[in-house]
């Protein structure tokens, strides 16, 4: 499955990057998909606790089933206001 | 409930409410840029959004506002871009027929977003 991730606020000064297509394989879920992307770039495994996740426009838990084409949203706290 | 929702990287108008028959309150709330962050002065914050989730949250918040309260309508305007010190980054406006339900349904929809609401901000110094 092709899924791709967007990094958003900080998240793409740590990534030096907006976004990141990967390749995984199906029944991967939204954690499973998180640990790649911390080997990928990491220093995002820094953030791991406060990172906020989004499939499409909404936010999901790590037990997330992926599906092919989805995109991905990783971002720290919001600050809105 | 009537819902306007606006992201612009334009300042925030001045505005009179639009008041129908029954309603007895308008609350307006403005989210003012401060001039320092962490005790540091800054001249402006940069606000990014995720405009489509920024979107569907504030739906889905205003969803929750009309199952809790009795609301007319909801006017909410968010800068994006850069907002210079002492400037209104948020404007909302919430009109109902009593101060109460205006009152709690405003701290709901601000504390929603603030913990719910893909918009971040960067000091510009």
């Amino acid at each position: 499955m092709k899924i791709t991730v967007k990094f958003w606020s900080y998240f793409r000064d740590l990534t030096e990057c907006e976004e990141t297509l990967l390749e995984v394989n199906e029944g991967k879920t939204l954690g499973d998909l998180h640990a790649t992307v911390m080997t990928q770039f990491p220093k995002l495994a820094e953030m791991k606790n406060s990172t906020l996740k989004a499939v499409g426009v909404d936010y999901q838990t790590d037990e997330f089933v992926l599906s092919d084409g989805d995109e991905v949203s990783l971002f720290p706290p919001v600050q809105g206001g | 409930m009537k819902t306007q929702l606006t992201l612009t990287s334009n300042p925030i108008p001045e505005s009179t409410p639009l008041m129908t028959d029954g309603m007895g309150a308008v609350v307006t709330f403005h989210g003012v840029v401060r001039g320092t962050e962490d005790g540091e002065p800054i001249r402006a914050i940069d606000y990014e959004a995720n405009e489509p989730m920024v979107r569907h949250q504030f739906e889905l918040i205003f969803a929750a506002i009309e199952k809790q309260w009795p609301i007319e309508s909801i006017h909410l305007i968010h800068r994006v871009g850069e907002v210079a010190e002492n400037d209104p980054s948020l404007r909302v406006e919430v009109i109902a027929p009593h101060r109460a339900e205006a009152f709690a349904a405003c701290q709901f929809l601000i504390d929603e977003m603030k913990a719910k609401v893909p918009i971040w901000k960067r000091a510009v110094r």
